[in-house]
């Protein structure tokens, strides 16, 4: 029992070891010339092009739940015409970044996970290697910018939806005509709201992109690893979300922006 | 085609592949314990061992793919094991590698496959130059038609050979061959191989094959090297081992 548990832990440790190193090893090979272009743009439109209906979709619901749920608490202090600035201040906080950045999590991290991984498996990566190209640069740097520059955009568009969703919401019950709700929600979300969430998702787009990555070129035992480098993916990344949401919490709370 | 032999090296070629005394474990436990290995330009080399022996784990550590613990490694004048990563890369651009499981691949078509080498090293910029020698590497192991298949859809020796193709396609000097032809029928491993010499013939490579079949070593190889407890235990050519009394190396024989 002991043992295991402490077998666990330095499981643990070696892994935010190599998560840590294969960060870093993005940041020194991220702006060195020769980048491929190519292939960023592919990857691009696969980790985002073809996330944006599951984004949008879910967004959609979110944006109406929210709305319709909350109403009820609202009216009972008489503050029902607060209902689009709020649901709009969560959705652009928390709301939207965090469900994007879980469902990319789960729909990019597996992918990654299993089509690096099985390449390893199958040798793919090393026969790159050997013909002289550098896999961590051909598919791990474009593949970790790919989501880095995807999320972020992901939840920008997220946050459109969310809000016309909310629009809706608010029309089901009473009549708002969309300039009065428009003037209502960019009142209420100011500057400082936008701008942390942001920086929030280039985070979670970093660690979804880096966690995959870092799964599938460390894939073993053949095709049994791949279905485990998958999974992992999917549970570190969405660990990640969390983790960092929590910490840019802290760390807007320090800065005077919540 | 049943005359093909390898052919020789002049006796006075220089050494290639130069491999002194590497050592090399895993877990603490070795797997290469100071292997010797010289390889002559235009020679076939075969390297020889049971399933298991560290051959795979060799001709990595040739390429860089695996570092050994201890050891030199000097290929085409250079010492592997202090090179950049930069002066490897341009280095293993003249090193060929085919690997057992061929290694395509799978999310492109053959034609892409081949034309990924030549796009990276920015060998052939137009894109004529570049269809040609496509064309021309397809046309060496007898699959032009094959062009826009996937992996998926071909054969297992069809696969080997368009592995074949493409280690081939940048040129290179010297051509390292895992297991050529383990999992294939044996008529499909003799077409392989015959088509191994061919190619050497052709283009005038080094080259080491590893292996464990014989029928390999008797058609393929100039001088076969015996890898037994992770050590060169010994080389010569076929015949020359064939009559050796060594009850280990006899056992390669008597099994066949
Ligand atoms: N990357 C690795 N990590 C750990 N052990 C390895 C690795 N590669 C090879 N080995 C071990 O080294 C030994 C030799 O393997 P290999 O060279 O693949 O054999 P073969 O001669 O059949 O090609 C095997 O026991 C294998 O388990
Ligand atoms: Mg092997």
């Amino acid at each position: 029992m002991a043992a295991g548990t402490w077998n666990d832990a330095r499981t643990m440790l070696a892994e935010i070891g190599g998560l840590s190193r294969f960060t870093g090893r993005f940041f020194r090979e991220a702006f060195r010339p020769r980048f491929e272009w190519g292939e960023l743009l592919q990857r691009s439109y696969v980790n985002g092009y073809l996330s944006f209906p599951l984004v949008g979709i879910t967004a959609f619901i979110m944006g109406i739940v929210l709305t319709v749920q909350s109403r009820p608490t609202l009216a009972r202090f008489g503050a029902e015409a607060m209902l689009p600035s709020m649901v709009a201040i969560s959705v652009v906080r928390e709301i939207a970044p965090v469900i994007t950045a879980l469902i990319c999590a789960g729909k990019i991290g597996s992918s990654m996970g299993a089509e690096l991984g099985s390449m390893r498996v199958t040798e793919q990566i090393d026969a790159m290697e050997v013909s002289g190209t550098n896999p961590f640069r051909y598919l791990a740097v474009t593949r970790i910018w790919s989501t880095v520059l995807m999320v972020p955009l992901l939840v920008v568009m997220a946050d459109a939806i969310a809000i016309w969703a909310c629009f809706i919401g608010v029309n089901m019950q009473r009549s708002v005509s969309w300039a009065l709700f428009q003037q209502q929600v960019l009142d209420a979300v100011v500057f400082s709201d936008v701008v942390p969430a942001l920086i929030k998702s280039v985070f979670f787009g970093l660690a979804i992109g880096v966690v995959g990555c870092y799964k599938g070129f460390h894939t073993e035992k053949g095709t049994a690893g791949v279905g485990q480098a998958a999974h992992s993916a999917v549970v570190t990344a969405s660990l990640l979300v969390f983790i960092i949401d929590l910490v840019a919490v802290q760390v807007t709370g320090i800065l005077g922006f919540n | 085609m049943d005359t093909l032999e390898p052919t020789a090296p002049a006796a006075t070629a220089e050494a290639v592949i130069e491999v002194r005394d590497l050592c090399i474990g895993f877990g603490g436990r070795p797997v290469l314990r100071g292997f010797d290995l010289t390889v002559r330009r235009g020679e076939n080399m075969m390297v020889l061992g049971r399933s298991g022996s560290g051959k795979s784990v060799l001709i990595k550590c040739l390429v860089g793919l695996l570092r050994p613990d201890s050891g030199s490694i000097r290929i085409l004048g250079q010492d592997v094991l202090a090179l950049d990563q930069e002066a490897l890369d341009r280095l293993r651009v003249r090193i060929g590698f085919l690997f057992q499981s061929s290694a395509l691949y799978d999310s492109m078509t053959v034609r892409e496959n081949l034309e990924f080498p030549l796009r990276r090293h920015a060998l052939a910029r137009k894109p004529a130059e570049r269809d040609a020698r496509v064309r021309e590497a397809l046309a060496n192991v007898g699959l032009e038609h094959s062009a826009d298949l996937y992996p998926a859809e071909l054969s297992g020796g069809m696969r080997r050979r368009i592995g074949l193709a493409r280690t081939l396609v940048l040129a290179p000097e010297i051509v390292l061959y895992d297991e050529p032809t383990s999992g294939l029928d044996p008529i499909t491993a003799r077409e392989i191989v015959e088509l191994i010499l061919g190619l050497q013939r052709k283009y005038r490579t080094s080259s080491v094959i590893i292996s464990h079949d014989l029928h390999v070593a008797r058609l393929a190889a100039n001088r076969i090297a015996v890898l037994i407890d992770g050590r060169n235990h010994a080389e010569g050519t076929y015949d020359e081992l064939r009559a050796m009394s060594d009850p280990q190396i006899q056992r390669f024989f008597t099994s066949l």
